[in-house]
């Protein structure tokens, strides 16, 4: 953590006068094992390193980026990220964030998470892909059985005082199982995550998958109808990752959000309140500070049903004349800081699934979507998405469903939401999206 | 630009090879090698008619992969020191424990059969001249008309010089240079709001211009936005689709393409295993995938393992006939290596992928295909599509449509969705014809982004489910 520090401060020491200047640098060593067969197909290790360098001149920006960290090499990326500045548009938005001091972030690393042997990897590898195998018919095989981990440290300093540092540590397990039922094949998959190898649960992630995998195989289509849908935990994350686009600051200022001058106004049900939380404890984009330095913090957009306002990073928060929320994101150290939800999730309520289920009677359980991000636009709202699934039938599952499509608006799904699940978990989709139950009325389903 | 131009610490010297593929082969492994590259790209963006970013990049590094039977080891590192290369090897080496004693055999230099020389060098264009590019394309889609409210362009050109070598005693090198712009579109009217697209590209240079002019690019965009400003809610139900040239491309790639992929029918998660020789689609229906198409977005002269790019032919007159291999599933399934290892970077594993997937043409008259069909959905543009590999269920937006009555477009539809399967489509194909126009994708598997080419011709299917919101 050090060295990469002392590496930003070498290339701060080039700045000239008055220039500003923010050097962003990552450092990452990725794991991964597969198993196939009760072998390990794969084991696959990968180091990165590299620097990124935001130059701010009268509100023109440039950047520039390298992996090669000779003083050569950044000698070069500082002058190509100046020459870059002098060609694009200013604008007096663009300004490096101001100095902060951000509240540590305790348990985002786990020390021993560095010292786990590479057999322990390959034999929670092995575990799982023994746990999905063994499952009695319809599954019938393993598509991925995999173990992955990372160690990312992350620093950022800048002219204007920035300087920090940290160290985050992930573990995850992913399974896909195949199911056959009447010649019709299915895959599902099952996941878990942890900061530490140790606390990943090996044989629930292989449930989850098997268990998934049965409830939708050998489906048919239904007929057309309007029916109550049940979005599965997956899916409300996937629901909330188009929901984040059309509420980030950036959309609403270039016209691309249906939310936009809706501040204030009743969008749900007052059980839907939703929140941004870039400090959560089990939120997978936790970090205790943003792409620009900018503490993380806690962001209630809409709060009983009504919306209170739009994630920023600094230069929108600037030319929205408010302060950033600490959503600028990085995808790596090759591109300029973007703006992005951390951990967004709905506040659950107080119902399990199965009581939801009993509730409801009948519905269209759906637990897989497809084509999510042509069907689903968050600038018109129109949502209309390819589903798969079970019906509900007195309260309980019952025969599965495929190739059937669900649609409706982004605003009359959000207003048709009944009831919000207990059973909140965070999933890695786009950051960090909090799945659980939802109940949605008004959906029409389209099918034979 | 014949030969690839790389600096020197991309052609690894002879003995830092051997050096690095001898440690690498000390564990046991029957196979090794190693790929280097350096890509140096830049992005341009506008936005609100603002050039908003300029960002250059540099990336360079090694991967060192080890294979024993069905089992691999793959080590990455963008460090490329001769210590840290052999670091990087020997632990490599440890992660695949066996008992092979294979040697590195001598090394000699592979030439391409086919390059995809860029003609107009990219890099020759400095930032204000790039600068310039994104702007005429974005004053082109404002000018077209007033309900035009947002304009977005991309520009992206890469330079990639990659060297490879093997224990087998393959060695090569290859540059490949692509262009991409892209406009996107935002048109509102009446409080109604509409998105175009268009984003032209290839494994060319700035010649990319010469048949897709910037303003040209911006005015299409432009054009489908503002005509989707007077659509109407699409039907829902079983109904008959065209597809219209190009625009069909990314339906076979996601429901036909990936399941010929070697791996999935390795493991048996597609619907196409064991299938070869059988006659799952309609007679019209000839696809291939073509990693030689000159220019073509998803061409490349070898592929990421060293084998020859290639035309292979994934269905013949609707039968299916040859899978997409890499080295490995090569091996394991015994069939011929059809140049279709890719990876997205040195920091991936190569795994069987496609280059450019075309639907061939036929001979009939595309007029003709829309004048009998009666009523029924034309598809102008798809949007992105997902497919599940082990079903060949899929669905896809369709961004451009229109409501056919009689053989008549009659009104542009929103909010269209096909849903189906791969083998009931193909199934379902009655009408070819003799047209043909491709798009550009970056498509993603296991987490690895390659760019792909699509291309069909306007092609016809009986009767496929819509999903919309009209009745």
């Amino acid at each position: 953590m050090n060295d990469l520090q002392a590496l930003l401060d070498q290339v701060l020491e080039r700045a000239e006068t008055g220039e500003g200047l923010e050097v962003f640098g990552l450092d990452e060593t990725e794991t991964t094992v597969s198993a196939r067969e009760a072998a390990v197909e794969s084991l696959t290790s990968a180091r990165t390193r590299g620097v990124g360098m935001r130059v701010v001149n009268d509100g023109r920006v440039g950047y520039a980026s390298t992996a090669d960290l000779s003083e050569t090499a950044l000698g070069e990326t500082l002058e190509q990220a100046r020459t870059n500045a002098r060609v694009t548009s200013p604008d007096e938005a663009n300004v490096l964030a101001e100095p902060a001091e951000p509240e540590p972030l305790p348990g985002l690393y786990e020390p021993d998470a560095e010292t786990v042997a590479a057999e322990f990897k390959v034999d929670l590898a092995l575990e799982l892909e023994a746990a999905a195998a063994s499952a009695a018919p319809p599954i019938r095989g393993v598509d991925v059985a995999r173990y992955g981990d990372a160690l990312t440290t992350a620093a950022i300093a800048s002219t204007t005082g920035v300087r920090a540092a940290y160290r985050r540590s992930d573990a995850y397990v992913l399974v896909e199982v195949l199911a056959e039922r009447d010649d019709a094949t299915m895959s599902a998959y099952g996941l878990a995550m942890a900061r530490r190898p140790h606390a990943l649960d090996v044989r629930a992630a292989a449930d989850e998958a098997v268990q998934r995998a049965t409830r939708i195989v050998g489906g048919s289509k239904p007929d057309s109808a309007k029916m109550v849908v049940i979005f599965d935990p997956f899916v409300t994350a996937s629901f909330l990752g188009v929901l984040a686009s059309a509420l980030t600051a950036e959309a609403v200022q270039r016209g691309r959000s249906l939310f936009a001058e809706k501040v204030g106004e009743r969008l749900g049900p007052e059980h839907l309140t939703l929140i941004d939380d870039g400090r959560h404890p089990d939120g997978p984009a936790s970090a205790p500070w943003d792409g620009e330095g900018v503490p993380t913090g806690r962001t209630r957009l809409l709060d009983a049903g009504v919306l209170r306002g739009f994630l920023h990073n600094t230069y929108t928060a600037n030319r929205g004349d408010t302060t950033s929320t600490g959503n600028a994101s990085r995808a790596g150290y090759k591109g300029p800081p973007g703006l992005s939800p951390t951990n967004l999730y709905l506040e659950p309520g107080s119902r399990s699934q199965s009581e939801l289920l009993r509730e409801v009677g009948t519905a269209f359980y759906c637990q897989q979507v497809m084509g999510l991000h042509s069907g689903a636009n968050p600038v018109t709202g129109d949502f209309s998405v390819g589903a798969a699934g079970a019906m509900v039938r007195d309260g309980a599952f019952a025969e599965p469903v495929r190739e059937v499509t669900v649609a409706g608006t982004i605003p009359t799904i959000l207003e048709g939401i009944t009831a919000v699940g207990a059973d909140l978990r965070f999933l890695p989709f786009g950051g960090g999206m909090g799945g659980l139950t939802l109940v949605v009325e008004g959906m029409t389903l389209a099918g034979a | 630009m014949e030969r690839a131009e790389v600096s020197d610490a991309h052609v690894l010297d002879d003995d830092v090879v051997r050096e690095v593929l001898t440690a690498a082969l000390a564990g046991g492994a029957s196979f090794a090698e190693i790929y280097a590259e350096t890509r140096r790209g830049r992005g341009v963006g506008l936005d609100d008619g603002r050039v908003e970013d300029l960002v250059s990049g540099l990336d360079q590094g090694a991967g060192i992969r080890l294979t024993l039977g069905k089992q691999t080891a793959y080590v990455s590192t963008n460090v490329l020191t001769r210590a840290a290369l052999v670091e990087a090897a020997e632990l490599a080496a440890a992660g695949l424990r066996g008992s092979e004693r294979a040697q590195v055999a001598d090394l000699s230099t592979r030439q391409p059969e086919r390059t995809h020389p860029a003609a107009q060098d990219p890099f020759a264009a400095d930032g204000v001249a790039l600068a310039e590019l994104v702007r005429r394309a974005e004053d082109a889609a404002r000018s077209h008309d007033p309900s035009v409210r947002q304009v977005t362009v991309r520009y992206a050109d890469i330079d990639q010089a990659l060297f490879l070598a093997n224990s087998e005693g393959h060695r090569h090198t290859e540059q490949r240079v692509r262009t991409r712009l892209v406009v996107q579109v935002v048109a509102a009217r009446d409080g109604e709001i509409q998105t175009g697209y268009q984003g032209p590209g290839g494994a060319v240079g700035h010649e990319l211009f010469d048949d897709h002019p910037p303003e040209k690019v911006g005015a299409e965009a432009a054009r489908k936005a503002v005509l989707m400003l007077d659509a109407e809610p699409a039907p829902a139900g079983e109904l008959t689709v065209v597809l219209g040239p190009g625009s069909g491309g990314v339906l076979f790639h996601e429901a036909c393409g990936h399941g010929m992929e070697a791996d999935f029918v390795a493991k048996d998660s597609t619907v196409y295993a064991g299938r070869r020789g059988e006659r799952i689609g309609s007679q019209l229906v000839s696809g291939v995938d073509d990693a030689t198409d000159p220019g073509g977005w998803g061409s490349y002269s070898f592929d990421d393992e060293g084998a020859p790019a290639q035309r292979t032919v994934l269905f013949e007159e609707g039968v299916c006939t040859d899978y997409l291999t890499d080295r490995l599933r090569a091996i394991e399934l015994d069939l011929p290596r059809s140049g279709n290892g890719r990876r997205e970077s040195y920091a991936h594993l190569p795994i069987p992928r496609m280059s450019n997937t075309y639907i061939l043409p036929g001979d009939e008259d595309p007029q003709a295909i829309l004048d009998d069909m009666g009523s029924g959905l034309y598809c102008e543009e798809l949007g992105g599509g997902q497919v599940e590999p082990a079903s060949g269920d899929f669905v896809f937006g369709v961004a451009v449509g229109w409501l056919v009555e009689a053989g008549e477009l009659v009104r542009p539809v929103r909010g269209a969705n096909l849903v189906g399967d791969g083998p009931t489509v193909l199934a379902r194909v009655d009408a070819v014809g003799s047209d043909f126009d491709v798009r550009q994708g970056v498509c993603g598997k296991e987490g690895q982004g390659v760019p792909a080419g699509l291309g069909n011709p306007t092609l016809r299917i009986d009767r496929i489910t819509v999903g919309g919101t009209g009745s």
